[in-house]
Protein backbone atom coordinates (compact mmCIF):
# COMPACT_ATOMS: atom_id res chain seq x y z
CA UNK A 1 0.00 0.00 0.00
CA UNK A 2 1.51 3.28 -1.09
CA UNK A 3 -0.10 5.46 1.59
CA UNK A 4 -1.32 4.91 5.12
CA UNK A 5 -4.42 2.70 4.74
CA UNK A 6 -7.70 3.49 6.41
CA UNK A 7 -8.74 1.16 9.24
CA UNK A 8 -11.18 -0.64 6.92
CA UNK A 9 -8.54 -1.12 4.20
CA UNK A 10 -6.01 -2.36 6.72
CA UNK A 11 -8.43 -4.86 8.27
CA UNK A 12 -9.43 -6.19 4.86
CA UNK A 13 -5.76 -6.68 3.93
CA UNK A 14 -5.00 -8.47 7.23
CA UNK A 15 -8.13 -10.61 6.81
CA UNK A 16 -7.04 -11.64 3.32
CA UNK A 17 -3.58 -12.60 4.57
CA UNK A 18 -4.93 -14.52 7.55
CA UNK A 19 -7.21 -16.45 5.17
CA UNK A 20 -4.34 -17.43 2.92
CA UNK A 21 -3.42 -14.53 0.62
CA UNK A 22 0.15 -13.27 0.30
CA UNK A 23 1.25 -10.72 2.89
CA UNK A 24 2.93 -8.55 0.22
CA UNK A 25 0.16 -5.95 0.41
CA UNK A 26 1.08 -5.35 4.06
CA UNK A 27 4.82 -4.78 3.55
CA UNK A 28 5.49 -1.33 4.96
CA UNK A 29 2.17 -1.32 6.84
CA UNK A 30 3.27 -3.87 9.46
CA UNK A 31 6.52 -2.91 11.17
CA UNK A 32 9.06 -5.70 10.76
CA UNK A 33 11.03 -4.81 13.90
CA UNK A 34 13.86 -7.18 13.00
CA UNK A 35 11.69 -10.23 12.20
CA UNK A 36 9.92 -9.11 9.02
CA UNK A 37 6.24 -8.46 8.51
CA UNK A 38 5.59 -11.87 6.90
CA UNK A 39 6.87 -13.82 9.93
CA UNK A 40 4.68 -11.73 12.23
CA UNK A 41 1.57 -12.15 10.10
CA UNK A 42 2.26 -15.90 9.95
CA UNK A 43 1.52 -16.05 13.69
CA UNK A 44 -1.97 -14.67 13.09
CA UNK A 45 -2.57 -16.92 10.08
CA UNK A 46 -1.45 -19.95 12.09
CA UNK A 47 -3.59 -19.00 15.10
CA UNK A 48 -6.72 -18.60 12.99
CA UNK A 49 -6.07 -21.81 11.07
CA UNK A 50 -5.36 -23.85 14.19
CA UNK A 51 -8.19 -22.47 16.32
CA UNK A 52 -10.84 -22.78 13.61
CA UNK A 53 -9.66 -26.31 12.83
CA UNK A 54 -10.02 -27.14 16.53
CA UNK A 55 -13.51 -25.62 16.51
CA UNK A 56 -14.48 -27.82 13.54
CA UNK A 57 -12.93 -30.89 15.17
CA UNK A 58 -14.95 -30.18 18.31
CA UNK A 59 -18.17 -30.03 16.26
CA UNK A 60 -17.24 -33.00 14.02
CA UNK A 61 -15.23 -35.35 16.27
CA UNK A 62 -16.19 -38.55 14.41
CA UNK A 63 -15.34 -37.10 10.99
CA UNK A 64 -12.02 -35.98 12.44
CA UNK A 65 -11.31 -39.46 13.78
CA UNK A 66 -12.45 -41.20 10.58
CA UNK A 67 -10.09 -39.26 8.31
CA UNK A 68 -7.14 -38.82 10.68
CA UNK A 69 -5.39 -35.69 11.84
CA UNK A 70 -3.52 -34.78 8.64
CA UNK A 71 -6.42 -35.16 6.25
CA UNK A 72 -8.76 -33.37 8.65
CA UNK A 73 -6.29 -30.47 8.85
CA UNK A 74 -6.29 -30.29 5.04
CA UNK A 75 -10.11 -30.40 4.85
CA UNK A 76 -10.47 -27.83 7.62
CA UNK A 77 -7.99 -25.42 6.07
CA UNK A 78 -9.68 -25.54 2.68
CA UNK A 79 -13.09 -25.12 4.32
CA UNK A 80 -12.23 -22.23 6.62
CA UNK A 81 -10.56 -20.24 3.85
CA UNK A 82 -13.66 -20.46 1.68
CA UNK A 83 -16.19 -20.42 4.51
CA UNK A 84 -14.82 -18.44 7.47
CA UNK A 85 -17.28 -18.14 10.36
CA UNK A 86 -19.78 -15.31 10.23
CA UNK A 87 -20.57 -15.64 13.95
CA UNK A 88 -18.10 -15.52 16.85
CA UNK A 89 -20.02 -18.36 18.56
CA UNK A 90 -17.98 -21.25 17.25
CA UNK A 91 -20.31 -23.95 18.54
CA UNK A 92 -22.38 -22.97 15.52
CA UNK A 93 -19.48 -23.04 13.05
CA UNK A 94 -19.59 -25.72 10.36
CA UNK A 95 -23.18 -25.90 9.13
CA UNK A 96 -21.80 -25.87 5.56
CA UNK A 97 -19.04 -28.40 6.32
CA UNK A 98 -21.02 -31.56 5.34
CA UNK A 99 -21.82 -30.12 1.88
CA UNK A 100 -18.23 -28.95 1.53
CA UNK A 101 -16.98 -32.48 2.27
CA UNK A 102 -19.44 -33.83 -0.32
CA UNK A 103 -18.04 -31.45 -2.94
CA UNK A 104 -14.36 -32.05 -2.15
CA UNK A 105 -12.79 -34.57 -4.57
CA UNK A 106 -10.20 -35.45 -1.92
CA UNK A 107 -12.97 -36.95 0.25
CA UNK A 108 -14.67 -38.87 -2.58
CA UNK A 109 -13.17 -42.17 -1.44
CA UNK A 110 -15.25 -41.94 1.74
CA UNK A 111 -18.78 -41.54 0.29
CA UNK A 112 -20.44 -41.91 3.73
CA UNK A 113 -18.43 -39.01 5.20
CA UNK A 114 -20.88 -36.17 4.32
CA UNK A 115 -23.79 -38.02 5.96
CA UNK A 116 -21.74 -38.79 9.07
CA UNK A 117 -20.96 -35.06 9.18
CA UNK A 118 -24.72 -34.31 8.83
CA UNK A 119 -25.39 -36.60 11.79
CA UNK A 120 -22.74 -34.79 13.85
CA UNK A 121 -24.19 -31.40 12.92
CA UNK A 122 -27.65 -32.65 13.97
CA UNK A 123 -26.15 -33.78 17.29
CA UNK A 124 -24.50 -30.38 17.74
CA UNK A 125 -27.75 -28.52 17.06
CA UNK A 126 -29.65 -30.80 19.42
CA UNK A 127 -27.03 -30.24 22.13
CA UNK A 128 -27.50 -26.44 22.04
CA UNK A 129 -31.26 -26.40 21.43
CA UNK A 130 -33.68 -24.58 23.73
CA UNK A 131 -34.51 -26.19 27.10
CA UNK A 132 -38.12 -26.98 26.23
CA UNK A 133 -39.87 -29.67 28.33
CA UNK A 134 -40.61 -32.80 26.31
CA UNK A 135 -44.16 -34.08 25.85
CA UNK A 136 -44.86 -37.09 28.09
CA UNK A 137 -47.01 -40.14 27.42
CA UNK A 138 -49.15 -39.30 30.44
CA UNK A 139 -49.91 -35.81 29.10
CA UNK A 140 -51.01 -37.39 25.83
CA UNK A 141 -53.14 -39.86 27.80
CA UNK A 142 -55.74 -37.14 28.36
CA UNK A 143 -56.74 -37.33 24.67
CA UNK A 144 -59.71 -39.57 23.81
CA UNK A 145 -58.86 -42.27 21.24
CA UNK A 146 -61.48 -41.01 18.78
CA UNK A 147 -59.63 -37.65 18.70
CA UNK A 148 -56.23 -39.18 17.77
CA UNK A 149 -56.59 -38.48 14.02
CA UNK A 150 -56.97 -34.75 14.82
CA UNK A 151 -53.77 -34.47 16.89
CA UNK A 152 -51.10 -32.05 15.74
CA UNK A 153 -47.69 -31.99 17.43
CA UNK A 154 -44.96 -29.40 17.84
CA UNK A 155 -41.64 -31.26 17.67
CA UNK A 156 -39.12 -30.59 20.45
CA UNK A 157 -36.55 -27.98 19.32
CA UNK A 158 -33.75 -30.56 19.69
CA UNK A 159 -35.32 -33.09 17.28
CA UNK A 160 -33.31 -33.80 14.11
CA UNK A 161 -33.61 -36.64 11.59
CA UNK A 162 -30.84 -37.72 9.21
CA UNK A 163 -31.33 -40.39 6.52
CA UNK A 164 -28.49 -41.93 4.58
CA UNK A 165 -27.87 -44.76 2.08
CA UNK A 166 -24.95 -45.65 4.36
CA UNK A 167 -25.01 -47.16 7.89
CA UNK A 168 -24.25 -43.82 9.54
CA UNK A 169 -25.48 -44.80 13.00
CA UNK A 170 -23.27 -47.88 13.05
CA UNK A 171 -20.26 -45.85 11.88
CA UNK A 172 -20.96 -43.08 14.39
CA UNK A 173 -21.47 -45.52 17.28
CA UNK A 174 -18.12 -47.20 16.56
CA UNK A 175 -16.40 -43.90 17.25
CA UNK A 176 -18.02 -43.16 20.60
CA UNK A 177 -15.97 -43.45 23.80
CA UNK A 178 -17.83 -46.57 24.99
CA UNK A 179 -17.55 -48.44 21.65
CA UNK A 180 -16.10 -51.93 21.34
CA UNK A 181 -12.64 -51.30 19.82
CA UNK A 182 -12.79 -54.60 17.89
CA UNK A 183 -16.18 -54.00 16.26
CA UNK A 184 -16.33 -53.35 12.52
CA UNK A 185 -18.93 -52.04 10.09
CA UNK A 186 -20.04 -53.56 6.79
CA UNK A 187 -20.83 -50.73 4.39
CA UNK A 188 -22.94 -53.17 2.34
CA UNK A 189 -25.40 -53.56 5.24
CA UNK A 190 -27.49 -50.72 3.80
CA UNK A 191 -28.63 -47.29 4.87
CA UNK A 192 -29.81 -46.02 8.25
CA UNK A 193 -32.08 -43.22 9.41
CA UNK A 194 -31.23 -41.68 12.77
CA UNK A 195 -33.19 -39.58 15.20
CA UNK A 196 -31.28 -37.09 17.36
CA UNK A 197 -32.94 -35.71 20.48
CA UNK A 198 -32.02 -34.41 23.91
CA UNK A 199 -34.32 -36.30 26.25
CA UNK A 200 -32.47 -35.52 29.48
CA UNK A 201 -29.13 -33.88 29.99
CA UNK A 202 -27.36 -34.80 26.78
CA UNK A 203 -28.04 -35.26 23.08
CA UNK A 204 -28.84 -38.85 22.05
CA UNK A 205 -28.79 -40.67 18.73
CA UNK A 206 -30.96 -43.68 17.91
CA UNK A 207 -31.90 -45.60 14.80
CA UNK A 208 -35.35 -45.10 13.43
CA UNK A 209 -37.20 -45.81 10.17
CA UNK A 210 -37.51 -43.76 6.99
CA UNK A 211 -41.25 -43.72 7.70
CA UNK A 212 -40.57 -42.04 11.05
CA UNK A 213 -38.49 -39.37 9.30
CA UNK A 214 -41.29 -38.71 6.78
CA UNK A 215 -43.87 -38.73 9.56
CA UNK A 216 -41.99 -36.12 11.66
CA UNK A 217 -41.44 -33.98 8.56
CA UNK A 218 -45.22 -33.96 8.03
CA UNK A 219 -45.83 -33.14 11.71
CA UNK A 220 -43.38 -30.24 11.43
CA UNK A 221 -45.35 -29.01 8.43
CA UNK A 222 -48.43 -28.88 10.69
CA UNK A 223 -50.30 -31.92 9.35
CA UNK A 224 -52.52 -33.86 11.72
CA UNK A 225 -51.80 -37.39 12.84
CA UNK A 226 -54.10 -39.04 10.29
CA UNK A 227 -52.56 -37.26 7.29
CA UNK A 228 -48.97 -37.70 8.53
CA UNK A 229 -49.62 -41.42 9.16
CA UNK A 230 -51.06 -41.87 5.68
CA UNK A 231 -48.10 -40.19 3.98
CA UNK A 232 -45.53 -42.17 6.00
CA UNK A 233 -47.33 -45.48 5.31
CA UNK A 234 -47.42 -44.72 1.59
CA UNK A 235 -43.70 -43.97 1.42
CA UNK A 236 -42.58 -46.72 3.85
CA UNK A 237 -44.68 -49.92 3.65
CA UNK A 238 -43.18 -51.13 6.95
CA UNK A 239 -44.28 -47.98 8.81
CA UNK A 240 -45.68 -48.79 12.26
CA UNK A 241 -47.38 -45.64 13.53
CA UNK A 242 -47.90 -46.83 17.11
CA UNK A 243 -44.25 -47.83 17.48
CA UNK A 244 -43.06 -44.52 16.02
CA UNK A 245 -45.23 -42.47 18.39
CA UNK A 246 -43.91 -44.53 21.31
CA UNK A 247 -40.31 -43.96 20.18
CA UNK A 248 -40.88 -40.21 19.71
CA UNK A 249 -42.30 -39.95 23.26
CA UNK A 250 -39.53 -42.07 24.81
CA UNK A 251 -36.85 -40.00 23.10
CA UNK A 252 -38.40 -36.68 24.06
CA UNK A 253 -38.89 -35.76 20.40
CA UNK A 254 -42.17 -33.89 20.82
CA UNK A 255 -42.94 -30.75 22.80
CA UNK A 256 -46.67 -30.03 22.72
CA UNK A 257 -49.86 -31.21 21.09
CA UNK A 258 -53.11 -29.68 20.02
CA UNK A 259 -56.38 -30.91 18.51
CA UNK A 260 -57.57 -29.48 15.20
CA UNK B 1 -10.78 -4.18 51.39
CA UNK B 2 -13.80 -4.58 53.63
CA UNK B 3 -15.95 -7.64 53.49
CA UNK B 4 -18.94 -6.64 51.42
CA UNK B 5 -22.56 -7.61 51.84
CA UNK B 6 -24.43 -9.19 48.97
CA UNK B 7 -26.24 -5.96 48.23
CA UNK B 8 -23.17 -3.79 48.15
CA UNK B 9 -21.53 -6.24 45.75
CA UNK B 10 -24.54 -6.07 43.48
CA UNK B 11 -24.49 -2.30 43.45
CA UNK B 12 -20.80 -1.56 43.43
CA UNK B 13 -19.12 -0.91 40.13
CA UNK B 14 -15.71 -0.40 41.65
CA UNK B 15 -15.28 -3.82 43.21
CA UNK B 16 -18.02 -6.09 41.95
CA UNK B 17 -16.12 -9.36 42.36
CA UNK B 18 -13.88 -10.50 45.23
CA UNK B 19 -10.22 -9.49 45.05
CA UNK B 20 -9.22 -13.14 44.97
CA UNK B 21 -8.23 -15.65 42.35
CA UNK B 22 -10.78 -17.03 39.90
CA UNK B 23 -10.40 -19.51 37.07
CA UNK B 24 -11.70 -19.78 33.54
CA UNK B 25 -14.62 -22.24 33.43
CA UNK B 26 -13.99 -25.23 31.14
CA UNK B 27 -16.50 -27.94 30.20
CA UNK B 28 -14.22 -30.72 31.46
CA UNK B 29 -14.34 -29.20 34.97
CA UNK B 30 -18.10 -28.55 35.29
CA UNK B 31 -18.96 -31.64 37.33
CA UNK B 32 -15.90 -31.49 39.59
CA UNK B 33 -16.39 -27.82 40.47
CA UNK B 34 -20.08 -28.45 41.18
CA UNK B 35 -19.16 -31.32 43.49
CA UNK B 36 -16.18 -29.78 45.31
CA UNK B 37 -16.91 -26.04 45.33
CA UNK B 38 -13.18 -25.44 45.81
CA UNK B 39 -12.26 -22.63 48.16
CA UNK B 40 -9.15 -21.66 46.20
CA UNK B 41 -11.39 -19.94 43.66
CA UNK B 42 -13.56 -16.97 44.57
CA UNK B 43 -15.27 -16.63 41.17
CA UNK B 44 -15.48 -18.04 37.65
CA UNK B 45 -14.98 -16.50 34.25
CA UNK B 46 -16.66 -17.70 31.08
CA UNK B 47 -15.99 -17.00 27.44
CA UNK B 48 -19.39 -15.47 26.71
CA UNK B 49 -19.48 -16.89 23.17
CA UNK B 50 -19.56 -20.46 24.51
CA UNK B 51 -22.82 -19.78 26.36
CA UNK B 52 -24.82 -18.04 23.65
CA UNK B 53 -26.74 -21.16 22.62
CA UNK B 54 -30.49 -21.39 23.07
CA UNK B 55 -30.09 -23.99 25.84
CA UNK B 56 -28.52 -27.33 26.64
CA UNK B 57 -25.81 -28.59 28.99
CA UNK B 58 -23.47 -25.55 28.86
CA UNK B 59 -26.30 -23.25 29.97
CA UNK B 60 -27.48 -25.72 32.60
CA UNK B 61 -24.03 -26.15 34.16
CA UNK B 62 -23.43 -22.42 34.16
CA UNK B 63 -26.70 -21.81 35.99
CA UNK B 64 -25.88 -24.50 38.55
CA UNK B 65 -22.37 -23.10 39.20
CA UNK B 66 -23.70 -19.55 39.31
CA UNK B 67 -25.44 -20.59 42.53
CA UNK B 68 -22.03 -20.85 44.20
CA UNK B 69 -19.75 -18.41 42.45
CA UNK B 70 -19.79 -14.89 41.09
CA UNK B 71 -19.33 -15.00 37.31
CA UNK B 72 -17.42 -12.75 34.95
CA UNK B 73 -18.54 -12.67 31.30
CA UNK B 74 -15.44 -12.32 29.16
CA UNK B 75 -16.19 -11.74 25.48
CA UNK B 76 -13.78 -12.76 22.76
CA UNK B 77 -15.91 -12.15 19.70
CA UNK B 78 -17.66 -8.78 19.51
CA UNK B 79 -14.69 -7.20 17.69
CA UNK B 80 -14.99 -3.70 19.15
CA UNK B 81 -12.08 -2.55 16.98
CA UNK B 82 -13.67 -3.39 13.62
CA UNK B 83 -14.07 -0.53 11.16
CA UNK B 84 -17.44 -2.02 10.19
CA UNK B 85 -20.56 -2.02 12.38
CA UNK B 86 -20.89 -4.21 15.47
CA UNK B 87 -22.67 -7.55 15.06
CA UNK B 88 -26.02 -6.56 16.56
CA UNK B 89 -27.32 -10.10 16.65
CA UNK B 90 -24.33 -11.05 18.79
CA UNK B 91 -24.72 -8.00 21.00
CA UNK B 92 -28.33 -9.03 21.56
CA UNK B 93 -27.22 -12.53 22.58
CA UNK B 94 -24.69 -11.07 25.03
CA UNK B 95 -27.45 -8.95 26.53
CA UNK B 96 -29.69 -12.01 26.89
CA UNK B 97 -26.88 -14.03 28.48
CA UNK B 98 -26.23 -11.20 30.95
CA UNK B 99 -29.94 -11.10 31.78
CA UNK B 100 -29.90 -14.82 32.50
CA UNK B 101 -26.74 -15.12 34.61
CA UNK B 102 -26.43 -11.64 36.15
CA UNK B 103 -22.64 -11.47 35.83
CA UNK B 104 -20.53 -9.46 38.24
CA UNK B 105 -18.20 -8.29 35.48
CA UNK B 106 -18.38 -8.01 31.70
CA UNK B 107 -15.27 -7.52 29.59
CA UNK B 108 -14.01 -7.36 25.99
CA UNK B 109 -10.72 -6.70 24.22
CA UNK B 110 -8.75 -3.82 22.79
CA UNK B 111 -8.48 -5.56 19.42
CA UNK B 112 -10.48 -6.63 16.38
CA UNK B 113 -11.49 -10.07 15.05
CA UNK B 114 -13.99 -9.46 12.25
CA UNK B 115 -13.47 -7.91 8.81
CA UNK B 116 -15.89 -7.95 5.88
CA UNK B 117 -18.26 -10.05 8.01
CA UNK B 118 -15.71 -12.83 8.54
CA UNK B 119 -14.83 -13.74 12.11
CA UNK B 120 -11.13 -14.66 12.28
CA UNK B 121 -11.17 -16.07 15.82
CA UNK B 122 -8.10 -14.16 16.93
CA UNK B 123 -7.55 -10.94 18.85
CA UNK B 124 -5.71 -8.81 16.32
CA UNK B 125 -4.13 -5.54 17.44
CA UNK B 126 -5.34 -2.15 16.23
CA UNK B 127 -3.27 0.65 14.81
CA UNK B 128 -3.39 3.26 17.56
CA UNK B 129 -4.63 6.26 15.58
CA UNK B 130 -7.27 8.94 16.10
CA UNK B 131 -9.39 7.18 13.46
CA UNK B 132 -9.39 3.82 15.26
CA UNK B 133 -9.84 5.50 18.66
CA UNK B 134 -13.09 7.08 17.45
CA UNK B 135 -14.32 3.73 16.11
CA UNK B 136 -13.31 1.84 19.24
CA UNK B 137 -14.89 4.32 21.66
CA UNK B 138 -18.12 4.38 19.64
CA UNK B 139 -18.31 0.59 19.86
CA UNK B 140 -17.55 0.54 23.61
CA UNK B 141 -20.35 3.07 24.09
CA UNK B 142 -22.66 0.87 22.03
CA UNK B 143 -21.80 -2.22 24.08
CA UNK B 144 -22.19 -0.43 27.41
CA UNK B 145 -25.52 1.05 26.30
CA UNK B 146 -26.79 -2.33 25.09
CA UNK B 147 -25.77 -4.16 28.28
CA UNK B 148 -26.70 -1.20 30.49
CA UNK B 149 -23.46 -1.50 32.44
CA UNK B 150 -19.84 -0.53 32.59
CA UNK B 151 -17.46 -2.94 30.91
CA UNK B 152 -13.75 -3.62 31.25
CA UNK B 153 -11.41 -3.54 28.26
CA UNK B 154 -8.41 -5.90 28.15
CA UNK B 155 -5.00 -4.93 26.82
CA UNK B 156 -4.02 -7.27 23.96
CA UNK B 157 -1.02 -9.49 23.40
CA UNK B 158 0.61 -8.59 20.11
CA UNK B 159 3.00 -10.19 17.66
CA UNK B 160 3.14 -7.18 15.37
CA UNK B 161 2.66 -3.44 15.39
CA UNK B 162 1.70 -1.13 12.57
CA UNK B 163 4.15 1.29 10.97
CA UNK B 164 1.55 4.04 11.48
CA UNK B 165 0.41 3.77 15.09
CA UNK B 166 1.41 7.03 16.71
CA UNK B 167 -0.42 6.74 20.07
CA UNK B 168 1.27 4.61 22.78
CA UNK B 169 -0.99 1.71 23.86
CA UNK B 170 -1.33 2.85 27.48
CA UNK B 171 -2.24 6.37 26.38
CA UNK B 172 -4.82 4.92 23.96
CA UNK B 173 -6.32 2.65 26.64
CA UNK B 174 -6.60 5.56 29.09
CA UNK B 175 -8.26 7.67 26.39
CA UNK B 176 -10.83 4.91 25.85
CA UNK B 177 -11.53 4.86 29.61
CA UNK B 178 -11.80 8.64 29.77
CA UNK B 179 -14.17 8.90 26.80
CA UNK B 180 -16.43 5.92 27.56
CA UNK B 181 -16.22 5.45 31.33
CA UNK B 182 -15.11 1.83 30.92
CA UNK B 183 -12.49 0.20 33.15
CA UNK B 184 -9.43 -1.94 32.41
CA UNK B 185 -8.90 -5.67 32.54
CA UNK B 186 -5.13 -5.74 32.80
CA UNK B 187 -3.56 -8.91 31.43
CA UNK B 188 -0.09 -9.18 32.95
CA UNK B 189 0.95 -12.01 30.64
CA UNK B 190 -0.09 -9.93 27.64
CA UNK B 191 2.03 -7.03 28.84
CA UNK B 192 4.97 -9.40 29.22
CA UNK B 193 4.41 -11.03 25.81
CA UNK B 194 3.90 -7.75 23.94
CA UNK B 195 6.88 -6.14 25.68
CA UNK B 196 9.09 -8.96 24.44
CA UNK B 197 7.61 -9.12 20.94
CA UNK B 198 7.52 -5.38 20.30
CA UNK B 199 10.43 -4.20 22.44
CA UNK B 200 8.34 -2.30 25.02
CA UNK B 201 9.01 -1.70 28.72
CA UNK B 202 6.63 -3.84 30.83
CA UNK B 203 7.31 -1.93 34.06
CA UNK B 204 6.62 1.40 32.42
CA UNK B 205 3.36 -0.03 31.04
CA UNK B 206 2.12 -1.01 34.51
CA UNK B 207 3.29 2.29 35.99
CA UNK B 208 1.22 4.18 33.40
CA UNK B 209 -2.06 2.55 34.53
CA UNK B 210 -3.96 4.21 37.41
CA UNK B 211 -5.03 1.67 40.05
CA UNK B 212 -8.64 2.86 40.22
CA UNK B 213 -9.28 1.92 36.58
CA UNK B 214 -8.20 -1.72 37.01
CA UNK B 215 -11.23 -3.93 37.64
CA UNK B 216 -9.63 -7.30 36.98
CA UNK B 217 -6.29 -8.92 36.24
CA UNK B 218 -5.52 -11.85 33.93
CA UNK B 219 -2.66 -14.32 34.27
CA UNK B 220 -1.94 -17.08 31.77
CA UNK B 221 0.80 -19.11 30.18
CA UNK B 222 2.68 -18.44 26.95
CA UNK B 223 5.26 -20.27 24.90
CA UNK B 224 8.29 -19.29 22.86
CA UNK B 225 8.09 -19.86 19.11
CA UNK B 226 11.08 -19.62 16.82
CA UNK B 227 10.16 -17.80 13.62
CA UNK B 228 11.79 -17.70 10.19
CA UNK B 229 15.08 -15.90 10.56
CA UNK B 230 15.76 -17.31 14.03
CA UNK B 231 14.02 -14.74 16.23
CA UNK B 232 11.73 -15.69 19.10
CA UNK B 233 8.14 -14.55 19.40
CA UNK B 234 6.33 -15.18 22.67
CA UNK B 235 2.91 -16.65 21.89
CA UNK B 236 0.06 -16.06 24.32
CA UNK B 237 -1.61 -19.49 24.07
CA UNK B 238 -2.94 -19.97 27.63
CA UNK B 239 -1.69 -23.54 27.46
CA UNK B 240 0.69 -23.81 30.41
CA UNK B 241 1.45 -22.54 33.91
CA UNK B 242 2.13 -18.85 34.44
CA UNK B 243 5.85 -18.21 33.93
CA UNK B 244 7.98 -17.05 36.89
CA UNK B 245 8.80 -13.76 35.16
CA UNK B 246 5.08 -13.09 34.78
CA UNK B 247 4.44 -13.91 38.46
CA UNK B 248 7.14 -11.38 39.36
CA UNK B 249 5.51 -8.77 37.13
CA UNK B 250 2.13 -9.61 38.72
CA UNK B 251 3.48 -9.10 42.23
CA UNK B 252 4.88 -5.76 41.14
CA UNK B 253 1.47 -4.83 39.71
CA UNK B 254 -0.41 -5.86 42.87
CA UNK B 255 2.07 -3.92 45.01
CA UNK B 256 1.18 -0.88 42.89
CA UNK B 257 -2.60 -1.42 42.46
CA UNK B 258 -3.50 -3.20 45.70
CA UNK B 259 -5.44 -6.49 45.61
CA UNK B 260 -7.44 -7.06 42.43
CA UNK B 261 -9.63 -9.94 41.24
CA UNK B 262 -7.20 -12.18 39.36
CA UNK B 263 -8.05 -14.78 36.75
CA UNK B 264 -6.00 -17.86 35.91
CA UNK B 265 -6.58 -18.42 32.17
CA UNK B 266 -5.96 -21.83 30.63
CA UNK B 267 -7.61 -22.45 27.26
CA UNK B 268 -5.53 -25.03 25.37
CA UNK B 269 -4.26 -28.40 26.68
CA UNK B 270 -6.51 -27.78 29.67
CA UNK B 271 -5.12 -29.71 32.69
CA UNK B 272 -6.87 -31.25 35.67
CA UNK B 273 -8.76 -28.86 37.91
CA UNK B 274 -6.16 -29.22 40.69
CA UNK B 275 -3.50 -27.64 38.49
CA UNK B 276 -5.69 -24.56 38.01
CA UNK B 277 -6.45 -24.50 41.75
CA UNK B 278 -2.73 -24.63 42.45
CA UNK B 279 -2.14 -21.60 40.21
CA UNK B 280 -5.12 -19.86 41.85
CA UNK B 281 -3.56 -20.57 45.25
CA UNK B 282 -0.33 -18.96 44.13
CA UNK B 283 -2.21 -15.82 43.07
CA UNK B 284 -4.12 -15.80 46.38
CA UNK B 285 -0.85 -15.96 48.29
CA UNK B 286 0.43 -12.88 46.47
CA UNK B 287 -2.88 -11.08 47.00
CA UNK B 288 -2.74 -11.95 50.71
CA UNK B 289 0.75 -10.47 51.01
CA UNK B 290 -0.68 -7.15 49.82
CA UNK B 291 -3.91 -7.29 51.85
CA UNK B 292 -4.33 -6.26 55.50
CA UNK B 293 -4.28 -9.34 57.80
CA UNK B 294 -6.88 -12.02 57.47
CA UNK B 295 -9.33 -10.46 55.08
CA UNK B 296 -8.78 -12.89 52.25
CA UNK B 297 -9.40 -15.83 54.59
CA UNK B 298 -12.52 -14.15 55.98
CA UNK B 299 -13.91 -13.65 52.50
CA UNK B 300 -13.24 -17.26 51.67
CA UNK B 301 -15.12 -18.54 54.73
CA UNK B 302 -18.13 -16.37 54.07
CA UNK B 303 -18.13 -16.82 50.34
CA UNK B 304 -21.28 -18.73 49.70
CA UNK B 305 -23.30 -16.33 51.83
CA UNK B 306 -21.76 -13.11 50.73
CA UNK B 307 -20.10 -13.34 47.40
CA UNK B 308 -23.08 -13.64 45.16
CA UNK B 309 -26.06 -11.61 44.20
CA UNK B 310 -29.44 -13.10 45.16
CA UNK B 311 -30.49 -14.89 42.04
CA UNK B 312 -34.21 -15.34 42.14
CA UNK B 313 -35.05 -16.85 38.78
CA UNK B 314 -32.89 -19.90 39.39
CA UNK B 315 -35.34 -20.88 42.13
Amino acid sequence: MSRTPTLAELQTAVRNTVLGASSDALAGVIAGDGLGHAARLDVYRNNTTLLLREALAANFPVVSELVGEDFFAQLARAFLRGHPPSSPCLFEYGEAFPDFIASDPAAAELPYLPDVARLEWAWNEAFHAHNTPALTASALGTVAPEDYPHLVFAPHPALRMVSSPYPIYTIWALHQPDADPDATVDLAQGGETVMVTRPETNAQVCVTSTGAAIFTDRLRAGENLADAFAMAAEMDPAFDGGAVIAQLLTQGALATFDLV
Amino acid sequence: MRMASANSIAQSLDNPIPARAGIGLKAQHYAEIAERHPDAIGWLEIHSENYCGAGGPPQNWLHALREYYPVSMHGVGLSLGSAGPLDHKHLRRLYELAERIEPHLVSEHLSWSTANGDYLNDLIPLPYTEESLDVFCRHVDEMQDALKRRILIENPSAYMRYAHSPIPETEYLLAVCARTGCGILLDINNIYVSAHNLGLDAHAYIDAIPAHLVGEIHLGGHHDAEVDGGGILKIDNHGSRVRDDVWALYERAIARFGPKSTLIEWDSDVPELDVLLDEAGRANAILARHTPDGEIALYQDERTENARVPHTHLG
